[in-house]
């Protein structure tokens, strides 16, 4: 017979560990994978992780995608802690990038330091009030935020496709469902000469260093920790519960617009219908990987990248197709959750011999 | 045929607790048997046993002689043992008749034929065809129940079945329950409620932490009887303290408090009005489950009622939350320690940190200041001595009594005009009981009051100046705890009124 037992004490160490263990897993499930398909394993494994970041412009396009990873993964982490299940960062991305993406439009043709800005902060609030809708809805009406976040994903993503096809389109773009490029003023600076990385990078790294002061250092922080552990515990302290839901989804949507308003203010320069390749739902498994703490983040946002960069070279070189990145993701997150399982509990295998005696 | 059934030398041990302790019990068929006891006296564990889904580390079960192999819940039902459980596991979303074809072996038309037959014989009616959601508790409850007679069961064991049904679905179901017992199945009836007991049941056997205290015919057992033996009253003359606060101020007054709920697992609260004391301790009295837990919530400010009226020190604060109400210097310790007053996975100086109110200044302008949460988390470990001085363990490794004490420790420091605690010595040691005893009473002589929420009767004389009793959501009338005996208590807490 198999009992399953918790563990009373796990180890932190090792609680960061698991992570690493995770990855290895995954590595090995894809060599494995690639081997099924008739490919050498090292030599595919070879082309996803090592062959995308052997050369500077690799490393660059790594922290290019990693970036809206990092931000997402921030923001979510608020949510994550207080027991608040935001799984519509796709949509809160999506809805920045719209409102940030209106902003630029209306300057096209103007040029100023201020432009930029204006645009970044209209696409943190777009994110933030696209946050809200759920938020709101959770508090005041009980719906449940997993199933309205997730369905106002379809919602912004079929607004960007009506303004860009629609209202929106270029007027002198042949009817490619597009909008103008931004001008140059709307444009996060680029850090190289010849590297797709822009300034983005900055406000991700700004956002792990806050989230780290407000989540360790604060007020907020601290009646985050306690209503993810315990929402009686909360409720018993008398922290204001509406107030945190409604703060945390915030800071969450405001971390998902900056990171569309990034995409499309840096690499993209304009609005169409593919501005993000599902980083608001990687940015979970991201979230995830990273344990909710803001430096495990940005690492995990980076391994989680190379799976999104290792799948276009394997593409090219393989010819296989570059889904096969979700295949990756799916296994971090499926090992990582299978090792926090042997983590919190222990299976014990009873000796079956000694029970039958008895009966 | 005669059913027998017999429990002999059970025993299940969880970590921390021991839910049946050497239990023998016999039932024979014929008879409607009571099994008696409070919230975690083991009646839960025990039928979970039966019914095999939990299997127990020690002794055995016999059926007519035949010793049962119960390792799962397929194995109770091939064994002819049915089992109604307090909350219903139906699917709501399915109809009555899908409910209950999910594990029959027959096919449809048949099984609709010996449904129809049920009915007829026992004069239920529920449409087959409507979704479950659509239906009462009480017709939810029939379902389990025609489930179990699908089957053709020898033992039906119903526990706490009239939680949630009115009173005329009560009587319908005391109807029917004789009914089966007069065809012949043996019925368990598992019950916090004495009158149900007294009403219903042939024979009633009382289980006490964990342990079988008695068992008796119920023609000999009056509400009373059955209620000392449920709490484990000692029939001993207990020490009172002095009662010191004749004609002080009142500090604490109550009026209209009601609560209604559309959680049929929650008590409804029916106009309370009580008023506090200066250096007073009010006790409340109750078998668990008659609205402590709604009543504590409301006091905390954990629930706010729209039409209730509480002054605390001159000031209305029926509409504050529990960390405003804090502020005016009301402190409160909540029955579960674990998952409400302190959570296990954070550290001391975390727990502590929990009772933030304004003078503390552990969070400055919204920053934590870690070295005067720890610095005050000291004190309070030296100054309620709890048997650690380090403030980065985490509550978890702290035994019951400690980790009350560390609870009781934080609510005090802040020298609260009044504290209100709730079981604040469920399951803890005899030294652990005497400590926060002796601080309960040195709190009284410092001049401040407590409102004692207990279902502890001894604890109850031991401490209150004034007694009122909590029964189906209703108070009592407030009586001196000298007028108070155990006796009386004990028809209180059973529904009884004295004079």
């Amino acid at each position: 017979m198999i009992k399953i037992e918790k563990r009373n004490d796990v180890p932190m160490a090792l609680y960061f560990f698991t992570p690493f263990i995770a990855i290895i897993l995954t590595i090995l499930g894809g060599g494995i994978i690639f081997y099924i398909l008739g490919f050498n394993p090292i030599e595919a494994l070879k082309f996803y992780f090592i062959t995308p970041i052997s050369n500077l412009y690799g490393l660059s396009e790594l922290l290019l995608k990693a970036t809206p990873l990092c931000l997402i993964a921030i923001g979510l982490s608020f949510c994550f802690k207080s027991n608040n299940w935001n799984i519509g960062a796709e949509g809160q991305l999506t809805f920045g990038a719209i409102v940030g993406g209106g902003v630029a439009l209306l300057f096209y043709n103007q040029e100023g330091f201020y432009i930029l800005p204006l645009v970044i902060l209209a696409g943190a609030i777009g994110g933030m009030i696209f946050a809200l809708i759920p938020a709101i809805l959770k508090t005041y009406f009980n719906t449940n935020e997993i199933l309205v976040s997730l369905m106002l994903v379809y919602v912004s993503k079929l607004l960007l496709d009506y303004l860009v096809v629609g209202p929106w389109s270029n007027p002198e773009g042949f009817n490619f469902p597009e909008t103008r490029q931004f001008s140059d003023s709307s444009r996060m600076p680029l850090l190289f000469e010849g590297l797709r990385i822009h300034a983005g990078i900055f406000l991700a790294l700004a956002a792990v260093m806050l989230s780290w002061f407000i989540l360790y250092k604060t007020y907020l922080g601290f009646q985050i920790k306690v209503s993810g552990l315990s929402l009686k515990t909360a409720k018993y302290a008398g922290f204001k519960g509406k107030t945190m839901i409604l703060v945390v989804f915030m800071i969450s949507g405001a971390c998902a617009g900056l990171a569309g308003v990034g995409e499309i203010t840096g690499p993209i320069g304009q609005l169409h219908r593919m501005i993000s390749p599902d980083y608001g739902f990687t940015a979970i498994i991201v979230a995830f990987l990273g344990r909710l703490n803001p430096f495990g983040i940005i690492f995990a946002s980076l391994v989680v990248a190379l799976t999104y960069l290792g799948a276009e070279t394997a593409q090219i070189f393989l010819q296989i197709p570059k889904y096969t990145g979700q295949v990756f993701q799916g296994m971090i997150l499926f090992f990582l959750l299978a090792s926090d399982y042997l983590l919190f509990f222990k299976v014990k295998i009873l000796n079956l011999k000694k029970n039958e005696l008895r009966h | 045929m005669a059913t027998d059934l017999r429990i002999s030398n059970i025993s299940k041990i969880y970590p921390g607790c021991i839910a049946n302790d050497n239990v023998t019990l016999q039932f024979k068929s014929g008879k409607i048997y009571a099994l008696l006891g409070e919230n975690g006296a083991g009646k839960s564990t025990l039928v979970k046993i039966l019914s095999g889904v939990v299997s127990p580390d020690n002794g055995e079960v016999f059926l007519n002689e035949k010793n049962l192999k119960l390792s799962s819940p397929l194995d109770a039902k091939k064994n002819k043992i049915g089992m109604v459980f307090q909350h219903f596991n139906l699917f709501e979303t399915l109809s009555v008749f899908e409910n209950l074809s999910i594990d029959a072996t027959e096919d449809n038309k048949s099984l609709r034929v010996r449904i129809n037959e049920i009915f007829k014989k026992y004069n239920f009616s529920i449409d087959l065809d409507v979704p479950v959601l659509n239906l009462s508790a009480g017709q939810k409850q029939k379902v389990e129940i025609i489930r179990c007679l699908l089957r053709s069961p020898k033992v039906l064991i119903m526990d706490e079945p009239t939680s949630v049904l009115t009173e005329q679905e009560t009587e319908e179901l005391f109807i029917s329950l004789k009914k089966f017992c007069d065809e012949g199945i043996l019925i368990i009836y598992i019950t916090h409620k004495l009158k149900e007991v007294l009403s219903l049941c042939d024979e009633v056997a009382v289980m006490r932490k964990g342990k079988v205290v008695s068992v008796s015919q119920t023609q000999n057992e009056k509400v009373e009887t059955l209620a000392n033996k449920m709490v484990g009253q000692k029939l001993a003359k207990i020490k009172k303290k002095i009662n010191i606060s004749k004609n002080k101020d009142e500090i604490f007054k109550v009026k209209h408090l009601n609560f209604y709920s559309d959680d049929p697992f929650e008590t409804n609260l029916v106009n309370l009005n009580f008023s506090v004391k200066k250096g007073e301790c009010l006790g409340i009295a109750g078998i668990s489950g008659n609205g402590q837990n709604e009543l504590f919530q409301i006091l905390s400010g954990e629930i706010i009622t729209p039409d209730t009226s509480i002054i605390f020190r001159n000031k209305e604060i029926a509409k504050l939350n529990p960390k405003q109400r804090r502020e005016y210097l009301m402190a409160f310790s909540p029955e579960d320690r674990i998952s409400q007053a302190a959570v296990p996975e954070l550290k001391i100086y975390e727990n502590v940190a929990l009772n933030n109110f304004k003078s503390s200044n552990f969070f400055e302008k919204g920053l934590v200041n870690e070295r005067k949460i720890k610095e005050h988390s000291k004190k309070i470990l030296s100054d309620f001595s709890v048997n650690t001085d380090n403030v980065e363990l985490k509550s978890q490794f702290l035994s019951g009594g400690n980790l009350q004490k560390l609870i009781l420790g934080r609510e005090l420091i802040t020298a609260p005009e009044l504290l209100i605690c709730y079981n604040p010595t469920w399951g803890l040691d005899v030294g652990a009981i005497n400590y926060i005893h002796e601080t309960l009473i040195k709190i009284n002589d410092q001049e401040k009051s407590t409102i004692l929420i207990s279902t502890d009767t001894e604890e109850l004389l031991k401490l209150s100046d004034r007694i009122a009793v909590i029964y189906k959501g209703k108070l009592s009338k407030i009586m001196p705890s000298e007028e108070v005996t155990p006796e009386k208590l004990g028809v209180l807490m059973g529904g009884g009124s004295i004079d």
